[in-house]
């Protein structure tokens, strides 16, 4: 690879072998959201006429769609509230406060990342159907976060380490009592990860599959559980329409990260006059 | 490291006085941590650990009553091996296939200029974020019979084409693949800007040729990467099974799948908790191998540098 780089035809090779890599990965969004808006919706493509038909006939009465959104909706919010409650109070208590076992309790928080799904799936099922919670949008979104907390305290735990202590014990030592130290400084500086965080447990559950399809019951069905149950069982091409609406909220979703990030970074450094890149993760050398 | 600020004792208090007050401040600092660890550990015991250890129990329990491991001998013989079997073959390619055109497309953007750098990995996660489900179906229009994928082959007069490349094995690691891929390029882009090039550059000073520089330098250098990205997409890809079945046939019918099957259609709890189970294990397996290899390449470092 080294020798291929400084060659220019190895140069060629890289470039072309990568981009055929990057349209591998965007070329499948790229057909739904294109075939959404064509006439033959299960057709041919590029589609030879336009329409937006499909989007109309998702919100036709009689559409099952609305109801799995609405669903959906419902417990992508619960999931977010339960996962930020989680986030906040988990990761203050591992990284600002003394946490005896600190690394089995890190463990604990982190393991449902790499436990395969279908077995939370499973354990989860085994505790909600005694209780005949099944197809309840609470035990759904209860469920949702055990998957959407690893990530909410991971992104606030490295919100945290970014926010310089000093401030807040500047603050203590002119007076300020602990609410106000916790509206006035850490609050506003924690914001933009406390905004990421909302967002990545949103999307977590608003895309989640395994959980929702073994804790749903018949008319209790969340979006993914639906589209898998068309694509594999009967052909609909309304189908098309509500991928590309998954798609638009996932796009729209990580491009409010991006906004309100932008907008958080020049606050602390308006607030220290030091260089605070230093203590950004991602700049240490592993 | 707050308390050192925040505990302004004067240098005349006895040391006595200072360390009770370093003490009450630590205990204070104590009972806030465990407070505030409290909720999320108390969630996971019992929405996570708890469902977990009932998976186990059922998966060890007998039709009427005590002990067996009748779900165990039922899961590993039969149709059901050779789901297994299936599985660990699916993942292996995927895992395989993700890493090395992973290895490919994280190199190439670590070689870019940051802007570039940055633009190209927002292309790279942007799907990362997109349902795995609608990404599946993406590939189920594009690789279908009059898809594009084989319109473009016709067109080009590939011999042989159309070809099949849904419901069959292709297609299931073509879509597996590019659901993984994402993770796979973090891993490893994370790994190579990490690189120190001025190792490359003195490798090169003392007349390594490219080759040597490449397999005695710079692959042990992304080698813990390498280990980790394939371990970890193989481990995902165990549980995973969207993409299989909605992709594949008959013949390609993983795990995961076979436990859904039998809750929700054949109610047989026991014998998807052994499966769970065997999943779990399998997990851990790979886990623990991680660990090994990481061990290996640290005390080989340490050997390296002394």
């Amino acid at each position: 690879m080294i020798g291929l780089r400084s060659t220019w035809a190895g140069r060629i090779c890289l470039a072309v072998a990568s981009t055929v890599i990057l349209l591998f990965l965007v070329m499948p969004i790229v057909v739904i959201v294109v075939t959404s808006f064509g006439k033959d919706a299960l057709g041919s493509f590029p589609p030879h006429s336009w329409t937006l038909g499909w989007y109309h006939q998702l919100f036709a009465p009689g559409s099952k769609w609305p109801g799995a959104l609405s669903l959906s909706v419902l417990v992508a919010a619960l999931t977010t509230v339960f996962s930020l409650l989680l986030g906040v109070t988990a990761a203050t208590a591992l990284v600002r406060r003394d946490l005896p076992l600190r690394s089995a309790v890190y463990g604990l928080v982190l393991a449902p990342m790499v436990i395969p799904q279908v077995v939370i799936a499973l354990g989860l099922f085994l505790l909600f159907d005694p209780a005949a919670m099944l197809g309840s949008p609470i035990a759904i979104a209860l469920g949702h976060t055990v998957l959407a907390a690893p990530i909410a305290v991971l992104i606030l735990m490295a919100t945290l380490r970014g926010i310089d202590e000093r401030l807040e014990d500047a603050a203590a030592s002119m007076g300020a009592g602990r609410l106000t130290i916790f509206r006035r400084i850490t609050f506003p500086l924690a914001a933009p990860g406390m905004v990421a965080a909302a967002v990545f447990s949103f999307i977590t559950s608003f895309d989640e599959f395994f959980i929702s399809q073994f804790l749903s019951s018949v008319d209790t069905t969340t979006l993914p559980v639906q589209v898998f149950n068309v694509l594999q069982y009967d052909v609909d091409p309304t189908v098309t329409a509500i991928s590309a609406v998954l798609i638009a909220v996932a796009v729209l979703a990580l491009a409010l990260v991006g906004v309100v990030r932008r907008l958080g970074s020049g606050r602390e450094s308006g607030l220290l006059p030091v260089d605070s890149t230093a203590a950004l993760p991602g700049n240490e050398v592993p | 490291m707050a308390g050192s600020v925040l505990a302004p004792v004067p240098a005349s208090t006895a040391p006595a006085a200072k360390s009770r007050v370093r003490r009450s401040l630590r205990s204070r600092r104590t009972r806030s941590g465990l407070l505030n660890g409290a909720p999320i550990v108390v969630y996971m015991l019992v929405l996570f650990v708890y469902p977990i250890l009932s998976t186990l129990f059922l998966s060890v329990k007998g039709v009427h009553g005590g002990l067996t491991l009748h779900w165990y001998a039922d899961a590993l013989s039969g149709a059901n091996l050779a789901v297994l079997l299936t599985t660990l073959r699916i993942s292996a390619e995927t895992s395989l296939i993700s890493v090395v055109i992973g290895f490919l497309l994280a190199y190439a953007v670590s070689r870019l200029r940051p802007l570039w750098a940055g633009l190209v990995m927002l292309i790279i996660v942007v799907p990362h974020f997109i349902s795995a489900l609608v990404r599946t179906y993406g590939w189920i229009i594009l690789l279908g019979d009059h898809g594009v994928v084989n319109s473009v082959l016709v067109d080009l007069h590939v011999p042989g084409a159309p070809f099949q490349l849904l419901y069959n094995e292709i297609g299931v690691i073509i879509g597996t693949t590019s659901v993984m891929l994402p993770y796979t390029v973090l891993l490893l882009y994370a790994v190579m800007r990490g690189v120190d090039r001025r190792l490359l550059a003195a490798a090169a000073s003392m007349g390594a040729g490219r080759l040597v520089m490449f397999r005695r330098v710079y692959l042990p250098l992304v080698a813990p990467g390498l280990v980790n990205a394939t371990v970890l997409s193989f481990i995902l890809c165990l549980g995973y099974y969207l993409t299989p079945a909605l992709m594949g046939g008959a013949r390609q019918t993983v795990v995961a799948a076979l436990i859904d099957d039998e809750v929700m259609k054949q109610n047989q709890w026991n014998g998807a908790a052994a499966l769970g189970v065997i999943l779990l294990v399998l997990t851990f397996a790979g886990l623990s191998l991680l660990r090994l290899a990481r061990a290996i390449g640290a005390s080989a470092r340490q050997r390296g540098a002394a």
